[in-house]
């Protein structure tokens, strides 16, 4: 997937000529601050916002979900309430017309993937957050997808809950390789999980770095090497930081 | 399967002991009545028994016109369903466009919301005029449950999340698909209850519209001739025939609720 992205929002500039390329089966870390445009880029990912100006090609095709075989994980509980588990997660096969045969096939398959088994008639209203979640993201694996973008889907879950979440992501990412966007702005979890990490500035959003992360896999994360690969991020967060604060004063002693 | 049986066992238990309450608050009112009519001593208030026998007696011989009870009821009940489905075939899709073209609404919100208070009655004259028959009573009673299931559907449709639509439009969905399985599914609670308020709206205009006359059948028209006859008890059938006739149709209406609203929960203070 290749993207060159310059996206306005009125008259507030969001991203500000970002290019970048992903690999067949990468699983990408995009990390940046807070309110500097994630969501909108992964809206732009899948083809649900058009970018101001820009593309963003899947094999050379311009992205749509329509076309492509686009999953989404979101930040907030997106459940649909009026259906129990096992219908949930089939409602990707079910919009993109599977055979009926193939979707019990595959939604039993994943259930049994992401540890849902029996509770496949239960309601979300029944579940708890986690499960939540987990009928999300067996929901956006169920499709064969081509990408699967995933919105800071732990952020609202306990530190136990987040850790176990990350290591069955990466089995299931394991066993069904495919390509993963993964937004976070925690550069633990960005290191823990990607084998790249995308750094974003504040707004109007520019890569300021790219970082192969090159440690085997399961990653030890009290391991030398990864608390220093996440001290390398940590550092360039704070130089951004620094910088926006020095634009800051300097602006201010112009004025 | 223990949990799904103790559940089950659970709804049995709770919905065994309402009936019983129920059937001792019925028999409370009765007696209550009973003694109430005994101390009045006056044939303008009969006692209950005399009811069931007015009842017994209409249901055996009809009335001094010869139409039976079931006549009258029939003839009233058909005119509600024909009027209420047209409120609700009517209702639903004006509300969910209305509701999904909020320009639309907030354009023609002076000429749509004014109508709301103009009572199903107050078109009683003017019906009396255009129409005759069943088109009469069907066009009375759908301007009575119009509204109730246009307005609730309006409501609705301003519930639906952003997210729940976002789910389908990234895995592909057309716009006719998050139409019938978001936004339908998110409003259809509201929709249900909106055609309870309007079936209540319905039986009070029936009975408003053959009060009005132009009909010879109809239990509205029962009570009206006995009422010129003076003959109290058959006037109350007619009146607990309409409330039981009401009762029935909600709690049609509630099961349906019941069983397809499992998904929601429900809140107990």
């Amino acid at each position: 997937m290749r993207a060159e992205i310059t996206h306005r929002y009125g008259d507030l500039l969001v991203h500000d000529g970002l290019r970048l390329a992903i690999r067949e089966n990468e699983f990408l870390c995009i990390c940046g601050p807070s309110g500097c445009g994630k969501t909108t880029l992964l809206d732009i990912f899948a083809g649900i916002v058009k970018p101001s100006a820009g593309e963003v090609l899947i094999d050379g095709e311009q992205a749509d979900p329509k076309r492509h075989n686009i999953s989404f994980v979101f930040q907030e509980a997106s459940t649909l309430p009026w259906l129990d588990v096992r219908a949930n997660i089939g409602t990707g096969l079910r919009i993109k017309k599977r055979p009926k045969a193939e979707i019990g096939r595959k939604v039993d398959d994943i259930i049994g993937v992401v540890g849902l088994r029996g509770f496949e008639s239960y309601y979300p209203h029944q579940l708890s957050g986690g499960m939540k979640q987990r009928v999300s993201i067996a929901r956006a694996f169920a499709t064969d997808a081509d990408l699967v973008l995933m919105d800071e889907p732990f952020v609202s879950l306990d530190q136990p809950t987040r850790e176990k979440m990350q290591r069955e992501v990466l089995s299931i990412w394991e066993h069904r390789r495919r390509t993963i966007v993964f937004v976070t702005h925690n550069l633990e979890e960005a290191v823990f999980l990607g084998d790249r990490v995308i750094m974003l500035s504040t707004k109007p959003a520019r890569i300021v770095a790219d970082i192969p992360v090159d440690l085997p896999r399961p990653r030890n994360p009290v391991s030398a090497d990864f608390t220093a690969l996440r001290a390398r991020c940590a550092n360039l967060l704070q130089e951004m930081h620094a910088d926006d604060a020095s634009q800051e004063s300097a602006s201010k002693h112009e004025a | 399967m223990s949990t799904a049986s103790l559940a089950g066992r659970w709804a049995g238990g709770r919905q065994f002991r309402p009936v019983v309450l129920n059937v001792v608050s019925i028999v409370a009112f009765l007696v209550v009545w009973h003694f109430a009519s005994a101390l009045v001593n006056s044939p303008f208030f009969p006692p209950p028994y005399k009811i069931v026998q007015a009842f017994v007696n209409l249901a055996q011989h009809g009335d001094t016109m010869g139409n039976s009870l079931w006549a009258h009821c029939w003839a009233s009940l058909y005119r509600v369903l024909v009027g209420f489905a047209a409120g609700v075939v009517l209702g639903v899709p004006l509300g969910l466009l209305m509701g999904l073209m909020p320009g639309f609404y907030a354009a023609t919100r002076s000429i749509v919301e004014p109508f709301r208070f103009i009572p199903p009655i107050a078109w009683i004259p003017l019906a009396i005029i255009f129409f005759s028959g069943l088109p009469r009573f069907a066009f009375l009673i759908f301007i009575g449950s119009f509204f109730p299931v246009f307005t609730s559907t309006l409501v609705g449709v301003s519930r639906v999340e952003q997210i729940h639509r976002k789910v389908a439009v990234v895995y592909g969905a057309s716009r006719f698909y998050v139409l019938t399985h978001i936004v339908l599914p998110t409003v259809l609670p509201d929709i249900m209850g909106g055609m309870r308020v309007a079936l209540g709206a319905a039986w009070l205009t029936i009975v408003a519209a053959e009060l009005s006359g132009g009909t010879s059948i109809g239990l509205g028209r029962m009570m009206v001739n006995y009422a010129e006859l003076l003959q109290i008890s058959e006037i109350v059938v007619g009146m607990v025939l309409i409330g039981a006739l009401g009762f029935a149709m909600n709690e049609i209406l509630l099961s349906i609720e019941r069983r397809l609203f499992r998904w929601r929960w429900q809140v107990t203070l």
